[in-house]
């Protein structure tokens, strides 16, 4: 059941959309709080991240350029100066000085004082191997390369590198072939394979990167650091067509390829990016764990903040609207009361004037004979009821002054219990003939307190007039007392049929009644509202759990 | 009993003429005026017992007329009778120097009452 009190029932309508005002206005502050300084931040962290990413990109991309460039130069001279080198010497000595038994095994000492070839063989027109200085004479010494390929190319071009192949020797290897100036028997040089690997292995291409030379086929020429054994599934793009450099972005690598020893080898140069930019990524995982750290300081103490300041401007807020409530109603008692005073004032002249009227005819009777007046006596009795009847209409105008008359001077010591059990006896027969019970349940030790008993009185009897005239006939009030939190509380509840939310709402308004018309003037409840208040005490009203409404009036103790 | 006679300042006429009826028949002279400007003349011309006045006349502010009445006839016994459910007006009336005040309706035995301390009473 909700609880609605009439002082502040206006306001409580208010409070209640006000309730999710706050919420919002809550969320909408904390949501600002938090992102003017955390967009900011992120941007910053994603921009750095961006800018950094793509700065080493560049870079890497420029280095690995020039490397390419620079191994492709250092392999191809390697390979021109070992053809140049053998093309220079079967220039030099004739047939029957290189068939000589010694002489070839005395030119392959010249040629190879650096170890960059491991043999030497010399092979007349028709492929038959004449004579040979090496490490594998008893595989080759009688060997016919008429039918092989590279024997086939060197006698056509004069000239020839082969790929890594196995050869009659059974071992993978790279051969340069030269043809004396008459094209009549071939000299043939193997090239270290140790020395030419050596010369990609010092390629400074990070960890994970790799570095190796594809043939046509996309067959390794020199071996993968990563140990691939072929050109990896999807990445033929990495052959070079048409000999010059191109780079490659994979998902996690970055290739240059470029064409080397006439287009017939491709060079490829692979950088690891995710290895490359580790430092990267730790530095940057370091940052975001900032970012949140940050994020969560700067939550909490937006919060706490956010918090704090609504909590004030709320509290404010509702000090303002108490205040608010209480002005309006205090212009509104003051208006009443002047509204009242003339009310009265314009009441009591005639009322004056009939009660004169009916006094003065009444004494002209007395100068009547009484023989002749048959119904003396009815005369009488009806101006005494005159009389009668301006009293009580005079009354009713002297209780308008509740609205205005102030309390000075008027405060005695009581006992609440005993003004409760005085007002009841009022009370109490009326009561009886609707048969309505009035049952007690006050506190017995509670403390005398100084107020306005007379005012006070008023107040108890418009609430218990209301009750029973709000059961009409068979019910129960139930008057109880009590002391908490400094504060006496007077509650009488009813066995009527309670109050709608409208009328809970209006029932402290002036002229505001749910009685029939004629029957109530509305100013009851009103008047007892202000002496309430005047008395500084408050008064409330709710239907209880049971039905029935609830008026509960509350008195400081410290008047 | 004091033999000048009661001045009756109200703006109700039937108040007026009935009370001054109803004080003839018990053997008191008094005479009614309607405006504080007429009570005022009144008080000029000759004095009176006892002023009965209003506090809500046409013309001007009871307390107006109360003070005018002090300063032509400083002895003068004045009792306020207001129509007003307030008796903040009667109160300022006796700090202004009336004897008592009345607030309507009245009871004429009341009234009666008042009348007689009023005309008894030497300043």
């Amino acid at each position: 059941m909700k609880m609605y009190t009439a002082t502040i029932s206006a306001s409580a309508l208010k409070v209640r959309s006000r309730e999710s005002y706050y919420a919002r206005q809550k969320r909408l502050f904390f949501l600002v709080i938090i992102l003017v300084p955390i967009i900011p931040l992120l941007f910053i962290s994603w921009t750095a991240s961006r800018f950094y990413q793509q700065s080493w990109m560049d870079k890497t991309t420029v280095e690995l350029t020039s490397l390419a460039n620079s191994r492709r130069e250092i392999i191809d001279l390697f390979l021109d100066n070992q053809k140049n080198t053998l093309a220079g010497y079967a220039e030099l000595y004739d047939f029957a000085w290189l068939n000589t038994p010694g002489n070839l095994e005395k030119l392959f000492k010249a040629m190879n004082h650096q170890g960059v070839i491991v043999d030497l063989g010399l092979i007349t027109q028709d492929g038959s191997h004449r004579s040979y200085t090496g490490p594998f004479a008893d595989n080759l010494k009688d060997k016919n390369y008429a039918k092989t390929r590279w024997f086939a190319e060197v006698m056509q071009s004069g000239s020839y590198i082969s790929d890594v192949f196995t050869g009659y020797r059974g071992v993978p290897h790279i051969i340069v072939a030269v043809t004396d100036p008459s094209r009549s028997w071939v000299l043939r040089a193997t090239i270290n394979s140790e020395l030419f690997n050596s010369l990609l292995a010092g390629t400074e291409v990070g960890p994970g990167g790799d570095a190796f030379i594809l043939n046509q086929q996309g067959e390794l020429q020199t071996p993968s650091r990563l140990g691939l054994t072929a050109l990896p599934l999807g990445e033929e793009g990495l052959l070079a067509t048409d000999g010059s450099l191109t780079i490659h972005h994979s998902q996690d690598a970055l290739y240059a390829s470029t064409g080397m020893k006439n287009n017939t080898w491709t060079l490829v140069l692979k950088t690891d990016i995710a290895t490359s930019l580790a430092d990267f990524y730790r530095a940057r995982h370091r940052d975001r764990l900032i970012i949140a750290g940050a994020a969560l300081l700067i939550l909490t103490v937006s919060n706490f903040l956010v918090r704090s300041m609504m909590n004030k401007i709320e509290g404010a807020d509702q000090q303002r609207m108490q205040l608010y409530d209480r002005i309006r109603n205090s212009e509104k008692m003051a208006l009443v009361g002047r509204m009242a005073a003339n009310v009265a004032h314009e009441i009591n002249n005639p009322l004056q004037i009939i009660g004169d009227q009916a006094g003065w005819v009444d004494e002209l009777l007395d100068d009547e004979d009484p023989a002749q007046l048959k119904n003396s006596e009815e005369y009488r009795t009806a101006f005494a009821k005159i009389r009668t009847q301006v009293k009580r209409a005079s009354t009713i105008t002297h209780r308008l002054l509740g609205f205005s008359r102030s309390t000075d001077g008027l405060k005695t010591k009581i006992n609440i219990n005993t003004l409760v059990e005085e007002t009841v006896s009022f009370l109490e027969k009326e009561a009886t003939n609707h048969r309505i019970a009035i049952r007690r349940n006050l506190d017995p030790d509670l403390p005398e307190i100084v107020t306005d008993s007379t005012q006070l009185q008023q107040v108890f009897l418009n609430i218990l007039n209301n009750a029973i005239d709000a059961i009409g006939n068979d019910g129960a009030v139930t008057i109880s007392s009590s002391l908490n939190e400094g504060q006496l509380a007077v509650e009488f509840a009813d066995s009527g049929p309670g109050l709608s939310e409208e009328a809970l709402k209006k029932v402290f308004d002036p002229f505001f009644t749910t009685k029939k018309a004629g029957s109530g003037t509305g100013i009851g409840l009103s008047i007892s509202y202000s002496i309430v208040e005047r008395l500084g005490g408050g008064i409330e009203v709710r239907n209880g759990k049971q039905g029935g409404c609830i008026f509960r009036v509350t008195l400081p103790m410290a008047a | 009993m004091n033999e000048l006679p009661i001045l009756i300042v109200d703006d109700e006429e039937e108040f007026v003429s009935t009370l001054v009826q109803r004080l003839r028949k018990r053997g008191w002279s008094s005479e009614g005026v309607l405006t504080g400007g007429a009570a005022i003349a009144k008080a000029v011309d000759c004095d009176f017992g006892v002023v009965l006045l209003d506090m809500r006349l046409p013309d001007m502010d009871g307390g107006q007329v109360l003070q005018e009445i002090k300063k032509i006839r400083p002895d003068s016994r004045v009792v306020i009778l207001t129509g007003h459910a307030s008796a903040s007006e009667g109160e300022e009336g006796i700090r202004n120097g009336a004897l008592d005040y009345l607030i309507k309706p009245v009871e004429f035995e009341t009234l009666l009452e008042k009348l007689r301390i009023a005309g008894n009473h030497t300043p």
